[in-house]
């Protein structure tokens, strides 16, 4: 499901706070709103002309400039920008050198990926072999993986350069990037404005062009907020269709690594590249991954109301009292926004959808204090000496933690501890079933026909 | 990770902000719960709204930090004790509102959606960068990995 709605009218130009020469690079492209045209065959539509990715791979094909001419304008931008902006942890060294062999392979006409010469950053709780990869957290703070995670191997397998490792909240339990153990990434739009979170680092990079796509992880939102934070397109993929292979765990049942782009094209094209069936995590879905961006039809293309007969509800909770007056009318716009497009939207009433949030926090919780176990000081990550072994356990984790990590595990402890298993984390299983339920019977019977 | 949600005021229904929770700079509350609106400097807007917990959690012991905390293996000062008490303890009374719900017809589902097998084959395979994973040991006595002793504490 996509975060953020590129809206016409608004963000037509570059952030204002960066310096000059920031501001003269490439300008954002808007979708423009959909124009009355006449029907036109699969044959005349082309692919969305905003899409960075593809316009990357035309112009290294064609010659317009090298994959290390590319590099060099990003990493020259990465540079200015970084110092006020704090998206990345770590900086690859080998950037020049993997374009370089792009460009090498263009040279000898030999076949390259689709993601050829696309600087991609990756959020740092995604494991990296040749990087660090921190997850945020001092305990792990130096720690390189033995391996890359499948997600991360994909992207390279078709070309694409890991540009660097972004920042996060720590183990992704945050909406700020404030719970980072070194660094808080400001907002390119404001930097008095966090990026949001937890892949708060892998937002900004995008918004502020320092990598042309990147990615993170989503457990309750982490890759739609800070998208939406950003201003730029954030997806969070349907749990399974991508590997958690390498992915550090924070909530197993609901952590899915999300992709962002500049265009809705290029987080399709990402997702394309990482989705699929993997060996090594049994959660993956084994559903084929269809060519998402082969479905993107340039907006000029469309005839007018080209969403006629979509029916969508609007959850009358979401929009009561309370909330804040400025996100309603947002809302309201893009409800608005859509009828315009063709769809019928008809306000529906889901009283339990408030359960969602406690139930969640249950589950992740609960999860997370299980998970975030393994992190013990013995195996690798920091290790605190001690006498004894409890203790080693004990001061490794509580020097290597933050508080708020500390808090979920506490909290997930006590939800799990014997005699409180029923009350809270079953009881939230029910509930997120209750739920799944309440929805379906929505859609199916609470919408007009 | 918290996700950005609205505060929503019903009557008695204790609805919180996640962000409430776990900003650790707040100051503890007593009966009524502050929702902060987290900007890049830690100076929160706070805005107080009025809560009270309902809900079955309450017939529930409170939770002792100190027992969570060593079957956590994390070590906590007296004063974090005293910190994350309260803290704890509303957001456990906020977990009430599920016990309000009539579940009986509901399974517990591992995950909301279903999965099919997805096992690999049972064949061992040698991994090859086992010298990354040597080197990452803290503490590594080759072959061993070294640890303190373990103290019988029953």
């Amino acid at each position: 499901m996509l975060s953020a709605m590129q809206h016409p009218l608004l963000f037509s130009r570059f952030p204002r706070h960066i310096s000059s020469s920031f501001a003269k690079s490439r300008p954002l492209h808007i979708l423009s709103s959909a124009q009355p045209t006449a029907g036109l065959s699969v044959a005349d539509q082309s692919p969305p002309s905003n899409s960075q990715i593809l316009s990357i791979r035309h112009s290294l094909l064609s010659g317009h400039f090298t994959a290390t001419q590319l590099a060099e304008s990003y990493l020259n931008r990465l540079k200015l920008t970084e110092p006020q902006l704090n998206s990345f942890l770590h900086i690859s060294n080998n950037v020049l050198k993997e374009a370089q062999e792009i460009d090498d392979k263009i040279k000898k006409k030999e076949e390259v990926g689709p993601l050829a010469g696309v600087l991609v950053g990756v959020k740092d709780n995604i494991c990296t072999a040749d990087m660090p990869s921190t997850g945020g957290s001092r305990i792990l703070e130096g720690y390189r993986p033995p391996f890359d995670a499948t997600a991360v191997k994909r992207v390279k397998e078709l070309g694409g350069i890991v540009v660097g490792k972004t920042n996060l909240d720590e183990f992704g339990m945050g909406s700020t990037t404030e719970a980072s153990a070194f660094k808080v990434t400001a907002n390119p739009w404001d930097l008095s404005r966090v990026a949001g979170g937890s892949s708060g680092g892998s937002a900004a990079a995008v918004s502020a062009r320092q990598c042309v796509v990147s990615l993170g992880s989503d457990t309750g939102g982490s890759v739609r907020q800070p998208a939406s934070f950003c201003d730029v397109v954030g997806l969070k993929p349907t749990y399974g269709r991508v590997s958690r292979f390498g992915l550090m765990a924070y909530a197993s049942s609901l952590d899915a690594s999300g992709c962002f782009g500049s265009s809705v094209t290029d987080a399709g094209i990402l997702l394309h590249a990482i989705s699929g069936h993997d060996r090594f995590d049994a959660t993956s879905s084994k559903q084929e991954v269809p060519d998402y961006a082969s479905q993107f039809i340039s907006a000029t293309f469309l005839k007018s109301r080209p969403l006629e007969g979509l029916r969508v509800g609007l959850i009358r909770e979401t929009i009561d009292e309370g909330v804040d007056s400025g996100v309603k009318s947002v809302i309201h716009g893009a409800a608005s926004h859509l009828e315009q497009l063709g769809c019928m939207v008809t306000e529906v009433s889901l009283p339990s959808f408030s359960l969602g949030l406690p139930a969640y926090y249950i589950l992740a919780s609960s999860e997370s204090s299980s998970n975030l176990s393994r992190y013990d000081g013995v195996r690798y990550g920091n290790q605190v000496s001690a006498d004894e072994l409890n203790s080693l356990y004990e001061d490794s984790r509580a020097k290597g933690f933050g508080p708020e990590v500390k808090m979920r595990i506490l909290m997930g402890t006590y939800a799990l501890s014997a005699g409180y298993y029923d009350a809270y984390y079953k009881r939230a299983q029910q509930v997120s079933l209750y739920l799944k339920h309440m929805y379906l019977s929505v859609i199916l019977f609470g919408l007009p026909r | 990770m918290a996700s950005r949600t609205s505060l929503m005021l019903r009557g008695l229904s204790p609805y919180y902000c996640c962000c409430c929770f776990f900003n650790l700079s707040s100051r503890s509350s007593s009966s009524s719960s502050k929702l902060f609106f987290l900007g890049k400097n830690s100076n929160p807007t706070i805005r107080y709204c009025s809560t009270k917990a309902t809900g079955g959690a309450s017939s529930l012991p409170p939770p002792d930090v100190t027992h969570l905390a060593k079957t956590a293996r994390i070590s906590l000062a007296p004063n974090e004790v005293e910190e994350f008490a309260p803290k704890i303890q509303q957001v456990i009374d906020w977990f009430g509102q599920l016990q309000v719900v009539d579940l009986d017809s509901v399974e517990p589902a591992i995950r909301a959606e279903s999965l099919h097998e997805n096992a690999r084959e049972d064949i061992p395979e040698t991994f090859e960068n086992r010298e990354a994973i040597r080197t990452s040991v803290p503490s590594y006595d080759d072959p061993y990995i070294k640890v303190p002793k373990v103290l019988n504490k029953e």
